[in-house]
């Protein structure tokens, strides 16, 4: 069983952590120069406001005082991000983080009777401990578990976290959703779904394998797969390529983190360049750490993390990047790390990279986040260094908030 | 050698943020707390994790600002408590608009000449 944590309206969420008083008022907030709105409030949302809309158009609101913009923080959202996957590191089995506001974890070693409150826990800790509010949603694939936190989101009923664990309720949320809700299905496909008479996700679930399969080749029959319960594995077309490890046991235990960084940075580069030598890209980027088990006088400790390229790279800034982040999610104060490796996995070759994931020539939802998190310069594991070259100082960021987590200059001030 | 005297010393940053994901600092502005010998300027590490007990200082958001007051809990609401005859208390409870935000773990303090 899976569940999806994912932020609710996450940009704007970060803002109220320090400005409780927007709660209940319609905020924006821009992308790079302030070009366009690319995350909205549900109030802002209410107003009509659509993603990507030219901030220029909403001059009269701002001037009216009924929207509120802001400049996008990159810092402070990244530093939240890192709090909650930090928890859900800790508290949570096999966690997979797939952008900067959602992340997967396997409930299998939870019994079921407890799945809802372990998860409504989770979401009250997310919400006392970093301030922002998260949806849950359980199911037994990922596509059914990204719908069910669809519906946590959209029904207050649910407090937060919706389960599609029967199959009663896995018929009742697919007849629910458009074809065009799910998580793969992109507009151009939508279009010719729709003119086979299906309409729901529970019309194109109740088609036949074969025939999907013949229509739509594999990337459909997965979507298939997933709605119908049985979780398909993403991207393995190539089944027989491995992982690459690059790992060690340390002779002398390191307790700092800017030396177990400088170790994590040297074996990500070299998996980025077995990737290069082989002519691969990985789309998948895992950090382990542990203390030594042999020493019992000393706290324990054992984590992993993956982070999920938004593209699958070969770059050593690109693997290392995201294998840092990894380490900063999952590293702790005071434990002597024995051991510690990055594994690059679900490896393609690199003329397979152009695909997308299960649409290559269409529109589909990844595109369209990962076009968003260009203009945010912001997806966790994205080109970052590469694109700070890059920047001038003439951006424009009018309505910027302070960094408050990471700059002392800026933390609030208290009357 | 600088890494190995980092690695000897104590570590504030373990010793004073028992909860990373879920501290923030502050810094004070005003006199609210001026006879707790709270002074502008001092930084407030705040942790949301711990949950508000009696006489906690804690951090609230009131009329458009963060404040730092005395808790003061009774059965069913509580009050906030400035240690500064200027500020008047100020009741919470499930009506008020006055929520606590964090609790301040420790504050830190430049003794030296300003």
């Amino acid at each position: 069983m899976y569940a999806l944590v994912d932020c609710n309206n996450f940009f704007v969420s970060c803002e109220r952590v320090f400005r409780p008083d927007l709660e209940g008022k319609a905020v924006v907030v821009l992308s790079n120069n302030d070009g366009c709105v690319v995350a909205r409030s549900n109030e802002a949302k209410a107003l009509g406001i659509k993603m990507g809309t030219p901030s220029f158009q909403l001059k009269h609101f701002y001037e009216k005082g009924t929207l509120i913009p802001f400049s996008g923080n990159h810092q402070l959202y990244s530093n939240l991000s890192t709090r909650i996957m930090s928890i859900l590191a800790e508290d949570c089995d096999n966690l997979e983080i797939y952008s900067i506001d959602e992340a997967f974890f396997s409930l299998d070693r939870i019994p079921p009777e407890q799945r809802i409150s372990h998860c409504r826990k989770l979401r009250d800790k997310i919400r006392q401990w970093v301030g922002i509010p998260v949806s849950i949603g359980i199911a037994p694939s990922k596509t059914l578990a990204k719908s069910a936190a669809h519906f946590a989101k959209s029904f207050k009923g649910y407090r937060g976290v919706c389960a599609i664990d029967t199959e009663e309720k896995r018929r009742k949320a697919l007849s629910l959703l458009p074809i065009g809700e799910i998580w793969g299905i992109g507009r151009k496909m939508v279009v010719r779904v729709e003119e086979k008479g299906i309409h729901t996700a529970l019309d194109y679930a109740e088609r036949r394998r074969d025939w999907i399969f013949s229509e739509w080749n594999l990337p459909g029959l997965q979507i298939w797969e997933e709605l119908n319960g049985h979780p398909a594995k993403f991207r393995n077309k190539d089944d027989k390529r491995k992982s690459i490890c690059h790992s060690r046991s340390f002779a002398k235990t390191i307790s700092e983190f800017e030396s177990l960084a400088g170790r994590i940075s040297d074996f990500a580069s070299s998996c980025a360049a077995d990737l290069r030598s082989e002519g691969t890209v990985a789309h998948r980027v895992s950090t382990f750490i542990r203390t030594n088990r042999f020493r019992e006088d000393l706290p324990q400790d054992e984590a992993s993390t993956e982070i999920i390229l938004p593209v699958a790279a070969n770059s050593s800034q690109q693997i290392t990047t995201a294998a840092l982040q990894g380490l900063r999610i999952i590293f702790k104060n005071g434990m002597e790390y024995k051991k510690a490796g990055v594994v690059v996995s679900d490896i393609i070759s690199m003329e397979d990279n152009t695909q997308l994931i299960f649409d290559p020539e269409e529109e589909n939802q990844r595109e369209k986040e990962d076009r968003l998190s260009e203009l945010m310069d912001l997806k966790l594991g994205d080109l970052r260094l590469a694109r700070q070259n890059k920047k001038d100082n003439s951006t424009r960021h009018e309505h910027r908030s302070p960094n408050y987590t990471t700059c002392l200059e800026d933390i609030i001030k208290v009357y | 050698m600088k890494q190995e005297l980092a690695e000897q010393i104590i570590d504030l940053n373990k010793e004073l943020i028992r909860h990373p994901s879920a501290t923030f600092m502050g810094r004070v502005a005003g006199d609210s707390m001026i006879e707790e010998g709270v002074q502008e300027g001092d930084v407030l590490i705040i942790d949301r994790s711990l949950t508000p007990r009696n006489g906690d200082k804690v951090i609230c958001f009131y009329e458009g600002e963060f404040i730092m007051r005395t808790l003061e809990l009774q059965d069913d609401y509580g009050w906030l408590h400035a240690a500064n005859p200027k500020y008047k208390p100020i009741r919470l409870g499930a009506e008020s608009p006055c929520q606590i935000w964090g609790v301040v773990s420790y504050i830190i303090k430049n003794v030296r000449a300003r």
